[in-house]
């Protein structure tokens, strides 16, 4: 599904520019559920930034269901987002001035949904992720564990073809974290979601699948859990 | 994203801080307050001089042409038949009928009082008369005026001079326009009225004095005529072949000139309200602008979260741009209304009615949301703009 070739990028111009990755190959199957593990720096928010189409400024070539990406341009980018990722952060990333339901639906609202079924598929997305009597509650009035699974209801709306995790338990005390890491697997398993989570907790990294390392831009190593 | 999205997503916007959107609305709502406000004054202006200036379709316009005497005791009274005759056989294209006005108080005319001529002063009675109180004999009742019964009341003034007591004036002859009239009774006259030295039944005096002159002509003109240019002509024809311009002078009061003269106050006015009201709209426009900036800025996060979930950058940019609009299009809503209430107020102590039309409106809702849309523009483009790697990170 997901394809990068000879991944490089650079913050900065000319001599000053910083290298942050270097020659990257990666490729991800549907269905799979991925964790990219590295220190702080390492270029790994860059990286999921790269494949979550938020950032389209890089070297390289990336193919997404063979389609050519990297010659796509900024509307294209959009459209693409809006359709294919979901998107969970460390710190939520709600708009507090909307009600639960409203930020929910945001994603269906940009892909130009009646607001009658945008209604509906809101309602059965909290359902899913266990919240259903929050929808006209405020996010500021909810517990980060709620906030959180508010923020995965927003990811799944539109059916996405995978899901793009940033340290998704990083705000959270470990109780929760277990609670969404088993709303997460479960994603994984019963809709066969493609999950590709950055996380630097090793815990959280072992129960997915698969275990990316990066040091330095550079991928360090590639396996599969429990091999 | 459907464009009622965005407005209702825009509106949403606005709505978590009301305070904040609605002083930023106050610059607007006065500079179009008082352009609504001087302009209804101004059409009601026009409005008003367009009706005193020409006849309207709708309905036949009158003026009158007096004729001032040089001397106050001569005879004449200024217009005779043959002048009314000439004025429709040469004005009737333009005149539908000219009529003597009729006079019914204060007029001066030559009378008999017993044996002996005088000019007097007469009013007319319409009906009953209640405004003057008898002192001897009785009262002009208003079967006197239905059967056009030849009575008349002296002042009591003139019987104490002419007959010595008020009783041996009753029953005298009054002779005016060769019509008799008998004495029935004497009145004191009120204080604040004219030295008035008889009193005449109106039917009675109008029927038997069948017009054949007056002081002042009344002229009716067809639809469509300009009316103040076509009194002026009938003027200066007057002066040049009325039966008594050498007496005097005909003269018509045009109430177009005074008129346009406030036209000419208002429109220099409107200019200068105008130039106020502009730069009222430029400030209250860079406050737009600046709301919307720091608007932009405090949600930052928020755009950036619209663009991760796939808002395009052209409907982030609508968004801020409508929520611009939306402000001043309301300011410039509110201004409207008080404009009109403002104008209807001030038109209450002015001579006319103010008059707020359709293209009014058009310019208050054009306006508006020109400024919003002139100065929602930058703030709106940097919002659009912002880059998603930096606001997410």
């Amino acid at each position: 599904m997901i394809d990068i070739k000879k991944a490089n990028k650079f913050y900065g111009q000319g001599e000053a520019a910083f290298h942050v990755l270097h020659d990257i190959d990666l490729s991800i199957a549907e269905g799979e559920f991925v964790s990219i593990m590295g220190q702080s720096g390492s270029g790994k928010s860059t990286l999921i930034n790269i494949i979550g189409f938020l950032d389209d400024e890089f070297k390289g070539e990336y193919f997404y269901y063979k389609h050519p990406i990297h010659k796509y341009t900024r509307a294209q980018f959009s459209k693409l987002r809006n359709q294919n990722v979901g998107f969970v952060f460390q710190n939520f990333k709600l708009i507090n001035t909307l009600t639960v339901a409203d930020n929910v639906g945001l994603p269906l609202l940009y892909a130009g949904e009646k607001r009658q079924a945008i209604k509906k598929r809101v309602k059965d997305v909290l359902e899913a992720v266990g919240l259903p009597d929050a929808s006209e509650k405020k996010p500021q009035n909810l517990s980060g564990g709620q906030q959180q699974r508010v923020s995965i209801a927003r990811a799944i709306v539109t059916n996405p073809k995978f899901l793009i995790a940033d340290e998704p338990t990083g705000a959270l005390d470990s109780q929760t974290s277990r609670e969404i890491m088993a709303l997460f697997k479960k994603l994984n398993q019963k809709n066969r979601t493609t999950i590709i989570m950055v996380t630097h907790d090793e815990k959280v990294a072992l129960q997915s699948e698969r275990i990316v390392r990066i040091l330095d831009g550079r991928i360090l190593s590639d396996k599969k859990v429990g091999a | 994203m459907l464009f009622i999205e965005l407005l209702k997503t825009s509106w949403q916007s606005l709505r978590v801080n009301p305070k904040r959107s609605f002083l930023t609305m106050i610059g607007i709502v006065i500079g179009i307050a008082a352009v609504i406000t001087i302009i209804a004054l101004g059409n009601g202006v026009k409005a008003k001089i367009l009706k005193e200036l020409q006849a309207t379709n709708s309905g036949k316009q009158t003026t009158e042409i007096s004729y001032y005497p040089n001397d106050s005791t001569a005879g004449s009274q200024g217009f005779s038949e043959d002048d009314l005759m000439q004025i429709r056989s040469d004005f009737s294209a333009s005149l539908s009928d000219v009529q003597f006005k009729r006079d019914t108080k204060n007029i001066n005319k030559p009378v008999f009082l017993g044996n002996e001529s005088r000019t007097a002063t007469i009013s007319l009675v319409k009906g009953a008369n209640q405004h003057y109180t008898i002192t001897t004999g009785h009262n002009i009742a208003k079967s006197d005026n239905e059967v056009n019964n030849q009575v008349a009341l002296l002042s009591k003034k003139m019987a104490m001079k002419e007959y010595g007591t008020e009783e041996n004036a009753l029953g005298s002859s009054l002779t005016v326009s060769d019509k008799t009239y008998q004495i029935i009774g004497v009145f004191n006259k009120p204080t604040d009225n004219y030295n008035v030295d008889f009193l005449l039944p109106q039917k009675t005096y109008l029927y038997s004095t069948a017009a054949q002159n007056g002081s002042t002509i009344k002229l009716t003109f067809n639809k469509g005529v300009k009316v103040s240019a076509a009194s002026k002509k009938i003027a200066s024809f007057l002066k040049k072949n009325g039966s008594s311009k050498k007496e005097g002078t005909y003269e018509y009061t045009d109430m177009g000139s005074l008129l346009s003269g406030i036209s000419k106050v208002i429109s220099s006015l409107t200019y200068f309200i105008s130039a106020i009201a502009g730069i009222s709209l430029f400030i209250a426009g860079i406050g737009v602008m600046n709301m919307m900036y720091i608007s932009v800025s405090e949600r930052t996060q928020e755009i950036g979260i619209r663009l991760a979930v796939g808002a395009s950058a052209r409907s982030i940019m609508l968004q801020f741009l409508l929520e611009a609009i939306m402000l001043t299009v309301f300011g410039g809503l509110l201004g409207f209304l008080i404009g009109w209430g403002t104008a209807a107020l001030i038109s209450l102590a002015l001579p006319f009615k103010a008059i707020v039309t359709v293209s009014s409106f058009l310019l208050a809702f054009g306006v508006s949301s020109l400024v919003g849309i002139v100065f929602g523009l930058l703030p709106a483009k940097q919002a659009a703009d912002k880059n998603l790697i930096d606001i997410l990170r």
